[in-house]
């Protein structure tokens, strides 16, 4: 396995997840200096350890079609991928593979899902942050981006709310799990009992939310902070922070985002701070 | 990246769709092709037509004033280095053609419409399997859908093809010329390339034309920085951001770029709660880019930053502001994004430029 993988089985492992095996083209039959065994295909792990239910991608961008198209093929059920920079393409093809096995996907670019106190997979709380930042509670968390993954558990954290499970969906054009696929699963899960998501300018995921929850597919209470109003002064089609984060006339922007959401009863938040506050009127 | 209406075509050509006969020219060269014709500029906008950006050129007269001018016309910012010169093409119908990649159905979508040109009509948007590619029978059917009589079913999987074998992420010919015999020509083509195929990605840097020089990392909470600074009555000189857990050496540059914005009174280096950056690393970064402005800046900087190895971090901004005598201040969670931005405020309101 690279650098990346190896650190990441690593860290997932010191949190309480039951990493069971590393797969490397070329490297199949070694181990890690931790002793995970490492094989050439997810195939061939998953024959070796039947018990695997998921799989974390950590290879180049352009490798990343195949090597999901291996987990998926492999029977894997939930496939995160870390890697960024993965051509659309790829990422079409490894979406619609996965809807035929009814796999999910959640990425590309995406730093990982963490069950508080239970588990994590990915990135998501490395370098010691996991347990100062992440504790168990009622909140589920989707966002498009990493860094605001972790600083609005910590936000949370910190005035006494817990999190029943933090996701970051990625913040590229296509990605397997979108806010509304992630929200159907909280809607079904009996610890979470509100939704905090951090959405940003580009593509629709957001008015596909606010949508589910104007027609009640989405219950529980649902507060939005969303990024990218400055945005709306700058030309059309300017790249910002993300791959997805385009501007393209009115469509996707930060305010039609935040008209929908609210306008289908969502709360929105104007600052990371206000999100805590909101919670404490719905918990 | 966004192709230039030649290189596009250029594409096209290869593919097996037609094209009009064109050449290229640059500023004071002539062109053998019988008048009228088109003079394009060879730029990466759209609507070149109501931005300026073309001309009908009807004699040699005209075509002296349009090629001066046309070399002269910013469009949307980019002067042309080359005008393309194509012959008029005398059409019977103006279709839209495009393919790319949409979030909602998480696939390529084939759009069309029988309303090309510009003031296109409301396009039909066709999902397609990138699994098992556009058949004929499935373009035909689309073709019939949009009111589009003519059999382009052929034409539509030539554009596919090329679409999926460059692995673009837009493909659009707008307007696609439909003579009266049946066939087509290409009337323009705007192809963008996918920045993950071609890895010519650039981080994106905007000037945003205020006095706060803004590092941000990550790239969601880049956004909405800029956000909570112009809430607070911040003027952001700039967008910029770095992901993931670069080399120092990445700061380093950005640093050097940012900060050397003229007019700058004051500087942010603001990010939220890292999951995997190591903030000595980046802090170390952005110190060692600060030592290499010149003149040194005085003005205010405030630093809020969390993650791996924050409170090293912290301790190596400290001791070189006091070390080094630079105006930082360094803030850890403990205060907000929107807080540390206000403190910003509030201290570039005090700060006086003795120099």
């Amino acid at each position: 396995m690279g650098k990346e993988g190896t650190r990441a089985a690593r860290e997932m492992a010191a949190y309480g997840t039951n990493v069971l095996a590393g797969v490397a083209p070329g490297k199949g039959g070694q181990q890690t200096e931790e002793g995970l065994p490492i094989y050439e295909s997810v195939i061939d792990a998953c024959a070796a350890h039947p018990e695997i239910t998921a799989s974390l991608i950590v290879v180049p961008g352009q490798f990343v079609g195949s090597a999901v198209t291996d987990a998926l093929d492999a029977g894997i059920r939930l496939v995160n991928i870390l890697s960024e920079q993965v051509p659309l393409i790829d990422v079409a093809r490894i979406i619609e593979h996965a809807r035929e096995k009814g796999a999910r996907i959640v990425g590309p670019s995406s730093v990982g899902i963490m069950s508080p106190g239970k588990a994590k997979i990915g990135s998501i709380g490395s370098g010691g942050t996991a347990e100062r930042v992440f504790t168990p509670g009622p909140v589920g968390v989707i966002s498009k981006s990493g860094g605001m993954t972790a600083e609005l558990s910590r936000i949370l954290t910190t005035a006494g709310i817990g999190q029943s499970t933090a996701v970051g969906i990625g913040g590229d054009p296509l990605i397997g799990s979108d806010f509304l696929d992630i929200a159907l699963l909280f809607e079904g899960d009996l610890e979470t009992k509100a939704l905090v998501i951090f959405g940003e300018v580009g593509g629709v995921y957001e008015e596909q939310l606010a949508e589910a929850i104007a027609d009640c597919r989405i219950t529980k209470p649902v507060i939005a902070l969303i990024a990218g109003v400055f945005a709306e002064t700058l030309p059309s089609e300017t790249p910002l922070g993300h791959a997805g984060a385009i501007i393209q006339g009115n469509r996707g922007s930060a305010s039609s985002k935040i008209a929908a959401l609210k306008a289908a009863g969502a709360q929105i938040a104007q600052t990371p701070e206000d999100i805590p506050v909101f919670l404490k009127n719905v918990l | 990246m966004r192709l230039v209406e030649h290189e596009g075509k250029e594409l096209l050509r290869a593919a097996g769709i037609p094209v009009p006969v064109s050449e290229l020219i640059r500023p004071g060269e002539d062109v053998s092709l019988p008048y009228p014709f088109l003079l394009k500029s060879q730029v990466p906008a759209s609507n070149r037509l109501r931005k300026g950006g073309i001309s009908k050129v009807a004699d040699a007269a005209d075509f002296a004033r349009a090629r001066e001018s046309l070399f002269a016309t910013p469009v949307d910012g980019y002067l042309p280095e080359r005008l393309l010169a194509e012959a008029f093409i005398d059409a019977a119908q103006e279709l839209y053609v495009s393919f790319s990649y949409e979030g909602a159905s998480r696939g390529p979508v084939l759009a069309l419409s029988a309303k090309g040109g510009t003031g296109v009509g409301a396009a039909m948007v066709i999902s397609v399997s990138i699994l098992r590619g556009l058949t004929r029978e499935a373009a035909s059917a689309a073709l019939a859908q949009t009111g589009i009589t003519h059999d382009l079913s052929d034409v539509l999987v030539r554009l596919w093809n090329l679409f999926v074998e460059q692995k673009l992420a837009l493909l659009e010919v707008n307007p696609l010329f439909v003579l009266p015999d049946g066939s087509v020509v290409a009337g323009d083509a705007k192809v963008v390339t996918d920045p993950a195929v071609t890895k010519d990605g650039e981080r994106p840097f905007l000037a945003l034309g205020g006095d706060i020089a803004v590092i941000a990392s990550g790239g969601g909470a880049s956004m909405l920085t800029i956000d909570l600074l112009m809430r607070a009555g911040g003027k952001p000189a700039n967008y910029v951001e770095y992901s993931g857990n670069p080399p120092a050496t990445v700061v380093e540059e950005l640093t050097v770029r940012v900060l050397s914005t003229p007019g700058l009174r004051g500087a942010w280096i603001v990010g939220g709660t890292a999951n995997f950056t190591d903030t000595y690393e980046t802090m170390s970064g952005f110190l060692a880019g600060l030592r290499r402005i010149v003149p040194k800046p005085t003005y205010p900087i405030v630093v809020r930053r969390d993650g791996p190895r924050l409170e090293e971090a912290r301790t190596l901004l400290e001791q070189v502001a006091k070390e080094e005598d630079f105006n930082i201040t360094v803030f850890g969670p403990e205060a907000s994004m929107a807080e540390s931005a206000e403190t910003l405020l509030e201290r570039m309101n005090a700060y006086v430029d003795t120099r």
